[in-house]
């Protein structure tokens, strides 16, 4: 009962014509980026993080919310009609939507991931709803000791269900622990790595090595590449998928939800990895594997509700923990504190109007990218029309000014210059830039409760083994790490790593 | 050759025939005022209030420029290297700004260049121990430090910071030792403390919903006067503790300004201190009226260099 009234509550927050248009401008512009093949919501969030400043910190996150949701639904039009994935959630979508397309089922297929990704969405703001309060609870028993464990296991999986290389994406992790190094000592408050200037006593900003990494690097890697665009728009009028679609579609929804959430939950797991192991779990309980990759609409289905409700359960361990999950929500931790705020254990019980006004405008948005992705595609359809010789140009320049205008400091424009420079070059060798990413916002958080954990327990170190939260996290670690070694789980691995390099 | 040496002696001439009519007329354009933090925050929004307050009675606007960085001394550096000191430029000075010089080097100097305009405001630091410690009073915790030496945990808000320092003076003028864990904000010490994982915590006000709560208690609160958000807290003073701790912030220029100048600046702002909504503001981030005019805050910079640099010494905070 008390959570239906913090729900209205809530809701009357996201409906105060302010929010909702923040909303809108959110889900829009997410669809926008999920379409547009090249930037993704990393990106756009980054760019667009100084524009939230003018407004109150409830607009700004439901905002920046908005484009994270929002991309995974636009992303999966590009795949269907172009065969280019709008952003990373969207490769898998690419295998059977565009071959739905060539069949003159593009509507379909357009339709049932729309409305995949709408169940899928909602399913996962109740579960969010439902779930975040409890643990918020719980999580006033972490102490340093806790979160250190628990940072380890994140950062374990994370290069445990990365794609490709393991060895390459380790080394990324160290790559970004050093950079997360650079500053003040968090316990000692003494320079490190700052070579004697002011410019890195503050460390490096997360916006520009992350517009660098993601935005930058993108454009200049893509310039690279002919984009062969052959856009499949003949017949979309008919964007309601038949019975016999939903009868097979029900089942990979339900599943996709389910796995798709609890991926997102887990620290490093997130919306690519849940469309990955969707798609291979439709394929296995299927009893004609073998259509698969020829235009199977389960194919479209299990991916699309996945990666949606990864969006959702991402918010979790970032509302209640203050524990980003993924690259993006590390970005909207930073929108967090830039506005003052510190998500955790206590965000929820001292700023409700916060947390149940988001959790109401994610409603809100699902619906309105309902409206934006079904009646509107035509819109989106003559958008990916638009040639890549003015749009990457622009994009230059709206990080350029975004970097900029994030700090007003000149010098975070060429830290972005050189890790747009440094993540073209990852790229094209192969290395991912997310673990990077996230190890250089988890390792110094990693550093700060290990150091914290031992002046609390006077240099003792079986103080990690003695709290129960934070041995069990260390044990699933070391399982985690150990298993590559066993020949079984090594095989599925490289299968789940192939797949997508095979896309 | 001739033409410019004439060219350059009309220049100077130039140049200087408005310096003299300067001082009467200023400001004849608007005023930047570097503020070092990020545009939104406590203090941002702040000083953006008092900016507001003091141009109306300048008679022209002051335009806020954020500067973020360095713990808040890359705005005051930026100005003390590059700015004219025509008092067309001015930046917040925070208490950074004058341990950064002790802690980890600088380059400038606090004491030489800036021209200290006026101290406008300080925050308010307190201590509180968690429900579960059982430790009721600020006796109590000097009791348990004394009789568990090393075990009296305390979380800051970082390594450095006012509450640290203020921490670590109170420890050994009562002749015992804490243990400092320091975290990264305010919302963090909280944390801390209501879980239980420090016995006590220093920070500002904003754990007073835990307290209410019933989760932890305040035990003292550094000001000169109690204050009104925690009755019956006693003071530092009232304590035994010859202390207060509230990071005073004020005002300067670049070096070398015009004395009628900075009295027109410093007077503007004192005016500015009567402001509502600057007033609210204050209230709202927990901070408290500090007025000091220019020569008191040039004087008060002085002496505070060497009472810090002692501190810090004594603490093992100065760079070696």
């Amino acid at each position: 009962m008390e959570t239906l009234n913090l729900v209205a509550q809530g809701f009357g927050v996201a409906l105060q014509p302010i929010n909702l248009l923040h909303c809108f401008i959110g889900v829009f512009i997410g669809t926008l980026v999920g379409v547009l093949p090249g930037i993704g919501p990393v990106s756009a969030m980054s760019l667009l993080l100084p524009v939230t400043l003018a407004g109150t910190p409830e607009s700004g996150i439901i905002m920046m919310a908005g484009i994270y949701y929002g991309a995974m639904y636009g992303g999966s039009t590009t795949s269907i009609l172009v065969n280019i994935p709008g952003e990373a959630a969207s490769v898998v979508t690419c295998i059977d939507g565009h071959q739905m397309a060539k069949q003159g089922r593009a509507g379909p297929a357009l339709g049932i991931s729309a409305l995949g990704s709408f169940i899928a969405g909602t399913f996962a703001i109740i579960l969010l709803m439902l779930i975040a309060p409890r643990l918020a609870e719980i999580a006033i028993a972490f102490g340093p000791a806790e979160y250190f464990s628990l940072m380890v296991l994140g950062l374990v999986m994370l290069t445990f269900l990365t794609q490709g290389s393991m060895a390459k994406a380790l080394l990324m992790a160290c790559l970004g622990l050093v950079l997360g190094l650079v500053g003040l000592d968090s316990i000692n408050a003494q320079p490190r790595l700052t070579f004697g200037s002011i410019h890195f006593i503050d460390g490096i900003g997360i916006v520009p090595l992350v517009m660098g990494l993601f935005g930058v690097a993108e454009v200049l890697y893509n310039t690279e590449q002919s984009l062969k665009r052959e856009v499949v728009s003949a017949n979309i009028s008919n964007m309601f998928p038949n019975k016999d679609d939903w009868k097979r579609s029900a089942g990979p929804i339900g599943r996709g939800t389910v796995l798709g959430f609890f991926l997102g939950v887990l620290p490093g797991g997130g919306a690519v990895v849940s469309t990955f192991a969707s798609y291979a779990l439709e394929k296995r309980l299927s009893s004609y594997p073998e259509r698969f990759g020829k235009g199977v609409i389960e194919g479209v289905a299990g991916p699309e509700a996945a990666n949606n409700a990864a969006a959702g359960g991402a918010f979790i361990p970032l509302m209640t923990l203050g524990i980003p999950p993924n690259v993006v929500m590390a970005l909207l931790l930073g929108a967090f504190i830039i506005h003052g705020l510190q998500p955790g254990p206590l965000m929820i019980a001292q700023n409700p109007k916060l947390f149940w006004g988001i959790i109401a405008s994610m409603y809100i948005g699902n619906l309105m990218l309902l409206v934006l992705n079904l009646p509107l595609i035509g819109m989106w359809v003559r958008l990916l029309k638009l040639p890549y010789n003015v749009l990457f140009p622009l994009i230059l320049l709206f990080t350029i000014i975004g970097v900029y205008a994030s700090g007003n400091n000149v010098f975070d424009i060429y830290v972005m210059i050189f890790f747009g420079i440094t993540g073209y070059f990852m790229r094209k060798f192969g290395f991912e830039p997310a673990p990077l990413v996230l190890a250089f916002v988890l390792g110094p958080l990693l550093e700060n409760n290990l150091r914290k954990a031992l002046i609390l327990s006077q240099g003792d170190l079986a103080t990690f083994l003695q709290r129960p939260i934070s041995a069990a996290c260390l044990i699933i670690a070391v399982g985690l790490l150990l298993s590559p070694m066993l020949p079984t789980i090594r095989k599925k691995r490289e299968v789940v790593a192939l797949d997508s390099e095979a896309s | 050759m001739l033409s410019s040496k004439l060219l350059r002696g009309v220049l100077v001439a130039l140049s200087l025939a408005p310096a003299a009519a300067v001082a009467q007329d200023f400001p004849t354009r608007p005023i930047t005022f570097i503020v070092p933090w990020a545009a939104g925050g406590a203090t941002d929004i702040t000083i953006r209030a008092l900016a507001d307050a003091a141009s109306k009675h300048l008679g022209q606007p002051i335009v806020v420029e954020n500067k973020a960085g360095g713990g808040g001394t890359v705005g005051g550096a930026t100005m003390a290297a590059s700015a004219k000191p025509d008092g067309y430029t001015i930046a917040q000075i925070p208490i950074s700004i004058f341990r950064y010089p002790i802690m980890q080097g600088a380059t400038y100097d606090p004491v030489k260049d800036f021209t200290y305009i006026a101290n406008i405001a300080g925050y308010v630091f307190a201590a509180y121990c968690s429900a579960e410690s059982k430790l009721g009073n600020w006796k109590d915790v000097i009791e348990y430090a004394k009789t568990n030496p090393g075990k009296l945990t305390y979380a800051s808000p970082g390594h450095g910071t006012s509450p640290n320092i203020g921490m670590e003076l109170m420890a050994a003028a009562s002749g015992v030792k804490f243990t400092e864990v320091p975290f990264k904000s305010t919302n963090e010490v909280n944390l801390a403390v209501a879980g239980n994982h420090t016995l006590c915590g220093a920070t500002g006000l904003d754990a007073k919903p835990l307290a209410e709560a019933g989760r932890l208690k305040f035990v003292n609160v550094w000001t000169a006067e109690p204050n009104a958000k925690l009755p019956g807290v006693p003071t530092l003073k009232q304590l035994g503790y010859p202390y207060v701790f509230d990071s005073p912030w004020g005002v300067a220029g670049p070096k070398g300004m015009d004395p009628k100048v900075v009295a027109k600046l410093q007077d503007a702002f004192k005016k500015a201190m009567d402001d509502k909504t600057f007033k609210d503001a204050l209230d709202k981030y927990d901070m408290i009226p500090n007025w000091m005019d220019a020569a008191t805050y040039t004087k008060f910079v002085a002496d505070y260099m060497v009472a810090e640099r002692e501190s810090l010494t004594k603490l093992g905070l100065a760079k070696k």
